[in-house]
Formats: C-alpha cells, sequence, structure tokens
C-alpha cells in the first residue's frame, strides 16, 4: 500500500559552533531539555501527525544517533511496514560520494522513496526544536494544489536579511526568494521544512544532480529552479514556537524557555502532543534534606543536596552539599563537587566538576557568555572556567581557563 | 547453543497476598501495586530475572489482573517480547466447570502441558509482594552445590505484624517458616506467631522442571491446594529441600503501614542504591521532567517525572504526574501518580491512590502510626 505522506529528516549536521558538545556526535543528537535530544522534536511531530515511514539522513559522527534510534520503538516507529530508517550514504555499483549537499542527501535515497511510493515527501531539519503538526501543513499543501510548499515564520524586519525569505502574493503563493538578501523585501523566513509532490521532487532532484555547477543544495538550487519554472509555490505560516540551536547562547536559552512554557509558548507537559524519548531508567529523582531547588526541571536519577536555581537536570546528575548551580544546563550523569558554584553555563555529559571549582558567571553588563564543559571533562578542584570558556579537555586542579 | 541465557525458566504468582492489603488492591492485585515511585511490584522480580538471563517468565493470573495486564504489554519494556519464550500472562481457563484455582498445586496443574513443552533445566517459582534486586544465578550455583531437590530462598528477619494478624478464615495465604539443619530444611512452620528474627521463607523456589511435573502431577491426584503445605513439608525426609539464604535488600508487602514504611525507607540513599544495584525495568510513560516553579520548597523527597511542584513538601514519595498546588503542604506523605494537591491543602501522613485530588485549602492528616489512605480517583 502506497503512504501518503513519508518525511525525511536531514540530520547530517555537525553543528561545528557547538564545537564541544559535537566533537563524537551530530547536532541533532545533541541532549535538550533534561531528557530529549533534538532529534525528539522532528521524530515526535512526525508520530504525532500521523506520519510512520521517516528517513533519517546522516553523515557526520552518525554513531550515537544510530544508538538513539535503533528501531525507532520509543518513537512507536518500529513498524512491519515503515518505521524509521537511519540513512547514511552508501557505496554503489557507479562509485561511492559522500552527501554533497541537502538536496543530494534526498536524490541518493531516491530508491528509499520509491519504496514506500508516496504522494508526498516532507523534508526536516533534525535540529530545530519546535512542535508542529505537519498534517496541518499538508492540509494547506493539498487545498492551495501547490507542488512545493515552505513553512516560514514572520521574523522582525531588521533580522531578516539572515534568513531565506519567501516573498509571496496575497494567496500565499511564492512569487520571489530571497536568500540572505541586504534589502530583504519579506519578512517570512524559511524553516527549511519543505513538502513536495514526489514526482516534482523528483524530477528536480535529478535535474539538479546532472547539473555539475549545482551546489545540490534546497535553498540554493532547487528552489530557484522551481520559481524560475513558475511551479506552484506556496508559503505555509506557523507561528508557534521555533528555534533552531546552532550556536551555544541559542542551546542554552531554548533549554531556558523549557522552564518557562507560559511565556515562551513551548509546553512539554502538552498531553495531546508528547514529546517521546529514549528512557534512562533510572529511579525517581531524590532532593535531599538541605537541599534547595528553585524553578528548576529534574528528571529521573539525579541526586541534589546543594542548591539548584533555574536550571535543567538531566538524568542521574549529582549536586554534592554546598555546591551551587544557577542558569546552568546540566547534561546526564554530571557530578557537581560539593563546594562548586556553577552559573550561567552548559555542563555535557558524564562532565565532573570537581570541589571548589567555579564554571561561568552569572552575565554582567559586559560579559554574559555561556561557559561550556565538553562531555567527560574533569574540572579539577579549585580550578575556575570563566564565561567565555569552550573546554574540551579535563583541568588540573587550582588551573583557571578563560 | 551459545549459553547466554539462563537454563531456568519462571513462574510468577502476580496475586498472592491480595488479601494484606485489601486497600491497594481494589482495582489491581500485589504485583501490579505501585511502588518506589514509578515501578510496580512485579517489576522488581522481573527485572531481576531478565538481568539474570532468564527470558521464559510465565505469570499465572487469578483475579483484578486487567492493571497488570495493560502494565506488562507484550514484555517489551523488560526486553521480554522473544520469539522463544518471552513472557506469557496466562488467565484462568474458562472452560469445563473449572473454578479459578486455589493455591498453587492447582494452578502449575492447569499449565502442566506449558511446563512439559518447555526446554530449560530449572524452574524458579516466585511471588511478587518482595520489591528485591535478586541475583538468581547465585541461587541456582547454591542449590547445584548444596544437591538440593528444592531450594526455598529465605530472609532472615522478623515476621511483620501485618502478617501476625493474619486471620487464617478470611485469607487462603498462608506464610512460611524454616527449621535448617546445616542448610536442609527439616521443619517449614505455617503461619508461626514466634517474635524475633526467623528464617522467614521469601517464596522463591527453585526446582528442576522434570521433578516439579513429576510432584504436580502427583498432588493434583490426591487433590492437594498448596504447594508448601501439601507437597515440601510432608516430604522433607524423601526431598533434599535446602535454604538459600538471601542477605541483600528487600521490601516485603504485609500491610498497608508497612507499604508506607517500605516507600520511605527508600529515601535513604543507602536502602535506595541497595535496591537498585542492577537495572529495574518498568513501563514508560513518557513524561516530561519534573518542574519546581516559584516557592516550592523541597526536603528529603523521591520525585519521579512529570509532577509539578509549586508548595512545599517534605519527606515524600511522589510518583509519576503529581501536581502541588501554591501553598500547598505536604508531609511525610505518599503520593501515587497523577494525585493533585491543590493550592493551600494541608496533608500530612497521607497515602493517596492514584487521581486522587486534595481539593484547595483541605486539611487531611493521618499519623505516624496510622496514616490516612484515599481511594483511587476520589475528591477530598
Amino acid at each position: 500500500m502506497a503512504k501518503e505522506m513519508i518525511a525525511m529528516i536531514l540530520a547530517g549536521g555537525q553543528g561545528s559552533r557547538l564545537y564541544a558538545l559535537t566533537q563524537k556526535l551530530a547536532k541533532p543528537a545533541v541532549p535538550f531539555g533534561g531528557k530529549y535530544r533534538i532529534i525528539d522534536f522532528p521524530l515526535s511531530n512526525c508520530v504525532n501527525s500521523g506520519i510512520d515511514t521517516v528517513g533519517i539522513l546522516t553523515q557526520y559522527q552518525p554513531l550515537v544517533l544510530n544508538e538513539y534510534i535503533g528501531n525507532g520503538q520509543p518513537w512507536d516507529l518500529d513498524r512491519l511496514y515503515g518505521g524509521v530508517h537511519v540513512l547514511p550514504p552508501y557505496q554503489q555499483a557507479s562509485g561511492s560520494d559522500w552527501y554533497k549537499g541537502t538536496a543530494n542527501a534526498i536524490y541518493q535515497n531516491l530508491s528509499f522513496i520509491d519504496r514506500y511510493d508516496p504522494q508526498y515527501v516532507i523534508i526536516l531539519s533534525g535540529d530545530q526544536i519546535c512542535k508542529q503538526d505537519y498534517s496541518d501543513f499538508l492540509r494547506f499543501h493539498k487545498e492551495k494544489g501547490a507542488e512545493f510548499s515552505v513553512a516560514v515564520m514572520e521574523v522582525p524586519w531588521e533580522e531578516a536579511s539572515r534568513f531565506g525569505l519567501m516573498v509571496t502574493d496575497e494567496n500565499d503563493k511564492i512569487t520571489e526568494f530571497q536568500e540572505k538578501p541586504k534589502n530583504p523585501k519579506s519578512n517570512l523566513a524559511s524553516m527549511g521544512i519543505y513538502i513536495f509532490n514526489t514526482d516534482v521532487l523528483k524530477k528536480y532532484l535529478i535535474e539538479d544532480e546532472a547539473d555539475p555547477s549545482s551546489q545540490n543544495d534546497f535553498g540554493n538550487n532547487i528552489i530557484p529552479n522551481l520559481l524560475k519554472d513558475g511551479r506552484d509555490m506556496y508559503a505555509y505560516h506557523f507561528n508557534g514556537y521555533w528555534k533552531d540551536v546552532g550556536t551555544i547562547p541559542s542551546l542554552w536559552e531554548a533549554n531556558m524557555e523549557i522552564m518557562d512554557p507560559e511565556h515562551s509558548g513551548i509546553d512539554l507537559f502538552d498531553e495531546n502532543w508528547k514529546i517521546y524519548s529514549r528512557n534512562s531508567g533510572m529511579t525517581g529523582h531524590k532532593i535531599g534534606s538541605h537541599a534547595i531547588v528553585e524553578n528548576s526541571m529534574i528528571t529521573d536519577g539525579c541526586r541534589i543536596e546543594g542548591t539548584v536555581k533555574h536550571s535543567i537536570l538531566f538524568a542521574g546528575v549529582q549536586v554534592e552539599s554546598g555546591a551551587r548551580v544557577e542558569d546552568a544546563v546540566i547534561m546526564g550523569n554530571c557530578i557537581i563537587k560539593t563546594g562548586s558554584v556553577v552559573e550561567h553555563c552548559i555542563v555535557a555529559e558524564n562532565a565532573v566538576i570537581g570541589e571548589n571549582a567555579v564554571v561561568g558567571a552569572m552575565p554582567t553588563d559586559k560579559n554574559h557568555g555561556v561557559a561550556t564543559i565538553g562531555p567527560g571533562v574533569y574540572v579539577g578542584d579549585y580550578a575556575k572556567v570563566g564565561p567565555d570558556a569552550m573546554v574540551n579537555h579535563n583541568i588540573k586542579d587550582g588551573e583557571v581557563q578563560w | 547453543m551459545v549459553n547466554s541465557n539462563s537454563d531456568a525458566m519462571s513462574i510468577i504468582f502476580p496475586n498472592s497476598y491480595d488479601n494484606q492489603v485489601p486497600e491497594l488492591v481494589s482495582e489491581r492485585l500485589m504485583a501490579s501495586i505501585p511502588f518506589a515511585s514509578r515501578y510496580r511490584m512485579i517489576d522488581f522480580l522481573l527485572s531481576s530475572m531478565v538481568n539474570c538471563g532468564i527470558d521464559n517468565i510465565v505469570v499465572i493470573v487469578r483475579k483484578n489482573y486487567r492493571s497488570l495486564m495493560r502494565h506488562l504489554g507484550s514484555g517489551r519494556e523488560w526486553d521480554l517480547t522473544r520469539k522463544n519464550g518471552g513472557l506469557n500472562i496466562v488467565p484462568p481457563y474458562a472452560e469445563k466447570t473449572v473454578n479459578v484455582y486455589n493455591g498453587r498445586v492447582e494452578a502449575l496443574a492447569s499449565i502442566l502441558e506449558f511446563i512439559k513443552n518447555q526446554r530449560e533445566k530449572y524452574v524458579f517459582i516466585s511471588d511478587a509482594n518482595i520489591a528485591v534486586n535478586f541475583d538468581f544465578n547465585a541461587m541456582i550455583d547454591a542449590h547445584i552445590q548444596s544437591g538440593a531437590d528444592v531450594s526455598i530462598a529465605y530472609k532472615e528477619e522478623e515476621i511483620p505484624y501485618g502478617f501476625m494478624n493474619l486471620q487464617p478464615t478470611t485469607s487462603s495465604d498462608l506464610y512460611y517458616t524454616l527449621s535448617l539443619d546445616n542448610g536442609r530444611v527439616k521443619e517449614i512452620q505455617i503461619n508461626p506467631k514466634e517474635q524475633g528474627k526467623q528464617n522467614f521463607s521469601m517464596n522463591i523456589y527453585l526446582i528442576e522442571r522434570e521433578r516439579l511435573i513429576d510432584l504436580i502431577t502427583k498432588a493434583y491426584a490426591k487433590g492437594n491446594v498448596y504447594f508448601e503445605r501439601d507437597i515440601l513439608a510432608p516430604q522433607l525426609n524423601t526431598l533434599k529441600v535446602y535454604g538459600y539464604k538471601y542477605e541483600g535488600y528487600s521490601a516485603r508487602i504485609s500491610d498497608i503501614k508497612n507499604y508506607f514504611d517500605e516507600n520511605m525507607k527508600l529515601l535513604d540513599d543507602e536502602n535506595l542504591d541497595a535496591l537498585f544495584h542492577a537495572p529495574i525495568y518498568t513501563k514508560v510513560r513518557d513524561d516530561n521532567p519534573t518542574r519546581y516553579i516559584g516557592n516550592a520548597r523541597v526536603k528529603n523527597a523521591m520525585v519521579a517525572d512529570g509532577c509539578v511542584i509549586e508548595g512545599e513538601v517534605e519527606n515524600c514519595i511522589l510518583f509519576r504526574g503529581v501536581k502541588i498546588g501554591k501553598g500547598a503542604k505536604v508531609k511525610n506523605c505518599l503520593l501515587m501518580q497523577d494525585t493533585v494537591v491543590e493550592s493551600n491543602a494541608d496533608v500530612e501522613y497521607i497515602i493517596t491512590d492514584k487521581e486522587v485530588t486534595i481539593t484547595e485549602g483541605k486539611e487531611l492528616k493521618g499519623s505516624d502510626t496510622f496514616p490516612v489512605f484515599v481511594a483511587p480517583r476520589k475528591t477530598v
């Protein structure tokens, strides 16, 4: 039986600006929001929207992501026909190729799409924090009789020139596309989420592949080619929460926003739109007799004896007595030892902050950097890590790192 | 075959000792009683078995088993969705005029054909009223070393109040202590009342499958009911029955007060670590992390995911999805999943079953010796 729509998630992103966090894993696998990884958002959106066939295109450091996705069971994507499939580049009779660009990644997996014979294909980005109903997007696509639709967000005019912009008529039909223009004619930014009629997608991917001068990119090549040919292209307005967590500050900020659903608009407590993830399997968390916990999110396996304010703690984090954690994102299984102060920072998985060490600093007028400690890093006793530091190696006792 | 699995299957009786906690089993059975903030009683034995490589597990249910079936599903969370073996839930046969079984002999006789068709050498038999992270392989080793026909796991502990007060007329569950001579069981006491530490049977039995089939076939023909009373106790001279002393952590549910206490004991990290030294699996609910808002003040608590806490919490076990409103005071309480304590309510020493609501400003207090119980879905 043919599927109505399948999803292809582009998950090859290196996330080079998240440097310390993405040495050993791709950006979509970066932990987020206490018990999730970024890819949980597009995956859960797919399932909640009724899409049961998903291809995940990986390239950069895919090991963690592969293991995390597994057979797709946590997202209910272990299906007899369909389900979730990780699609790395592979060798073919004609030779082998890395994915040259976003369009080429899909091109190399056209046979995967063919297997399910879908009417529509939705292309998603694996590194955005967003709760979106793709079935509503598809309804729009069908109502407009579109061949191609793109989800767009209104952005402030002064920031518009940082985005790929869709200029539309009053009927939401796209008339022009501007990639990071100096003089924006629109403030409708592309979210990098597209619905294609499958036949149109295939035609343009094949033509794009045949063009040796192409960068094989949706934004730079495919969309301009569609426009040039006068295809029926529409912009679907999305006005919910959407964040591309490409930088340390934006990743930190998005984590903080999770704690304030009343204002930020991203509500993980929504029973009707759950975000699924692979479970840590740990016991309920423990708050000790002398602990202070305020305005924070804490999950299974944590043990809190010290002070935690306005922070997100992932599974199995230990905060010893006398330690203070504020405005911080502490990923899984970190140990924050007694007397240490950890502020306004991101600490990646399995890091250890030694006794009386200082990591990060509350923002001042001059500096509001978000200090970052890489996975498994040991910060020695009495060591000091400044607010702009991105630490990827162990720091000896008493050493200072700015 | 590569020997990555244990050469034992196991049979669990999830309804045993239901009568000890009538409050908690009104809509469930012993095995599905919530425990330790996010688990059900059966998770402990089931996970221990799986961790020991036992992957052929039969659960013989008797009544009120809907909640257990919902919890276990296909057994996937325990890695028990297997082509060979896996998890088998056996409801009472509704054929002929057979009534729901009484005692283990009838129950085992009803699945005798199934047991005959299995391949494992050994069979474990257990109840589900003990939360324990049990090493079944160590028991098999001890069993082989002693040359026993049957091994019984026991723990040196006092018989809890809930058992001492057992009313034999209203309860069909018996409990047992063992008199040992050099490890061999010389006598099995049935419902003894002795004070002080006893060799208190955990009702975890290990026996060769062929031997079990033989014993059950004979006992069933004679109309026997109880495995311990009618099969083991009278044959201690001919059957080599050995005690296997368990010295690790365990929590045995004997009445509602002790249920409360055993949960509270886990607020001590030493006890918690002892019980969870190997992973315990349970059904996943996909709750978000727990959120502490504003002036939430929490001391000495174990909290599962999905809670929203705005009030004061002290010495409590909170299960998944519990909501504590602004200004509410919750002290020495065990609140099961999705309990809501509205703002400015003041509760102490209460046990709420699932989906209970304590309305705004209400005051409800039990005591150290008598925690107040609120039945599922009730509004106070």
